[in-house]
């Protein structure tokens, strides 16, 4: 945009009014308006409606297809406060309403040392004995053994419940399939629309991202995951899963810019009874909004292994650990 | 005074300008996306000291950075540290790899906003850091306050003694 400015046009008074620093003053905060109303993106400028909850128009609530994210800000769109975790403890996780365990869920509970929540032994720990001690016994991770610090796989649970930095996630919708995408990880799983059944999954091997077939009652997506490997944690706090673990989730799109899944865990190995997450809920990103140099979509977020042991040597250092 | 019989200017210098000014004032996003990093330091009292990179690492999960500080005393400390915010938080917020890497690039005298090792040492988290102008660089974090780290009582500082690695 180029703005001409006709000396004649300057010179027409004595310049008191008209000088040519009160124009560039004024410039600049046409010029500060306007970059501000950029930074918003474009469709903040041009569409109301962009990452709206208030958005009513007509929308097809089987289609799941987009773009989505839980810090809608990060893309410079209106905040989304229901997206926000309904969090017991610092951070994001399964939430809700965690059940007690078994002896066997226990000892395997006791095996994890993770990182977040309240820190083991604190005073804040202390001061919120109403949440569950699985989210007030975070060790430095120079000490812990959360398995994101060796880049292995997150599995399903903590893939869909991860909402740092965004949350950033892709579903791409085809008739018998949608494939979901995580940025944290590049990793996807797949959810089978076509009518198959669950796998016997004494036949195959153990998934960290399960086997899923979805099946659509009302305008209600349900998601049914078996064949989870065990070895993942059901969220960064440490949560522990056996390989009979049965995860539901059921996807609705309320809005033309929501999506919500309600989780429930059933794993009577571990739990003594179903658990069920706190809602979680992405707001819709634009495309053109999700973009940095001019390429659109998610990143790729890797955890690559050689990166990880550099940045250990950091946090064994912060940690006192050699 | 004398004007010129026309000029042009570019709303786009303007607005190239204040975008680098905006992305300085970026809201703080969720800065504990990956790795528990919180826990390891003090970040409740944080220290600023003027540094030099000696090595600037743009990876996952948190881009890590050494540097040298010299004490009042003349003493050189060599550190190591992590950045608070992560690559895809960085390159949303403008902070591309090429132009992190540029910024602090080994050589470079930075301010820095560190919240040290709870264990001690010289080993921290950066929160926040300017270049020699006062400008907000490679991070999303603008609001950060801190305490000069030579002479000032609390907090976690290096032990007498204590050598850099």
């Amino acid at each position: 945009m180029t703005m001409r400015i006709h000396g004649s046009f300057l010179s027409r008074s004595r310049g008191t009014f008209l000088s040519r620093s009160r124009v560039w003053a004024a410039a600049g905060v046409f010029a500060l308006t306007g970059a501000f109303a950029l930074a918003q993106g474009p469709m903040a400028k041009s569409d109301p409606n962009v990452s709206s909850d208030k958005d009513t128009r007509p929308y097809d609530k089987h289609n799941f297809s987009g773009l989505w994210a839980r810090n809608p800000q990060t893309y410079k769109l209106p905040p989304c406060q229901e997206c926000r975790d309904q969090a017991l403890a610092p951070g994001y996780g399964f939430y809700g309403d965690v059940p007690p365990r078994t002896a066997e869920g226990e000892k395997k509970f006791n095996l994890n040392h993770p990182s977040r929540g309240y820190e083991l032994n604190s005073k804040e720990a202390a001061a919120h004995p109403e949440v569950d001690i699985g989210m007030r016994r975070a060790i430095i991770p120079a000490k812990g053994n959360d398995p994101e610090g060796r880049c292995e796989p997150l599995g399903a649970m903590r893939l869909v419940t991860f909402s740092g930095g965004g949350a950033t996630m892709q579903m791409v919708q085809e008739k018998d399939l949608i494939i979901q995408r995580f940025e944290w990880t590049w990793d996807n799983r797949e959810i089978w629309i076509d009518g198959r059944q669950l796998p016997k999954v004494d036949d195959y091997l153990p998934r960290y991202n399960g086997y899923s077939v979805g099946k659509w009652e009302g305008d209600t997506l349900v998601v049914t995951t078996v064949g989870l490997d065990d070895r993942q944690w059901v969220d960064q706090f440490g949560y522990p899963i056996s390989d009979k673990a049965v995860l539901e989730e059921r996807y609705t799109r309320p809005s033309p810019n929501r999506l919500r899944v309600d989780m429930t865990l059933t794993d009577p190995v571990i739990y003594t009874r179903p658990w069920h997450a706190s809602p979680k809920i992405w707001a819709l990103i634009p495309k053109e909004a999700m973009s940095i140099g001019g390429w659109s979509g998610i990143l790729e977020d890797r955890c690559i292994p050689s990166d990880e042991a550099l940045f250990n040597t950091f946090r064994n250092h912060a940690g006192g650990v050699k | 005074m004398r004007r010129p019989a026309s000029y042009t200017f570019t709303m786009r210098k303007l607005t190239k300008a204040f975008g680098l000014g905006a992305g300085f004032l970026l809201i703080c996003a969720s800065v504990w996306a990956h790795h528990g990093s919180a826990i390891s330091y003090d970040t409740a009292h944080l220290w600023s000291t003027w540094a030099t990179v000696t090595e600037f690492n743009y990876l996952n999960p948190h881009p890590s950075m050494t540097f040298d500080r010299t004490t009042k005393d003349g003493k050189v400390e060599h550190w190591v540290s992590e950045l608070l915010t992560n690559p895809s938080a960085l390159a949303r917020a403008g902070w591309t790899k090429s132009r992190s890497v540029e910024a602090l690039k080994p050589g470079t005298r930075v301010k820095l906003f560190i919240g040290t090792s709870r264990v001690g040492g010289f080993s921290g988290i950066v929160m926040k850091i300017e270049n020699e102008k006062g400008e907000n660089i490679v991070g999303e974090r603008a609001n950060a306050t801190a305490v000069d780290m030579d002479g000032v009582p609390g907090g976690l500082q290096p032990k007498p003694g204590e050598k850099g690695e």
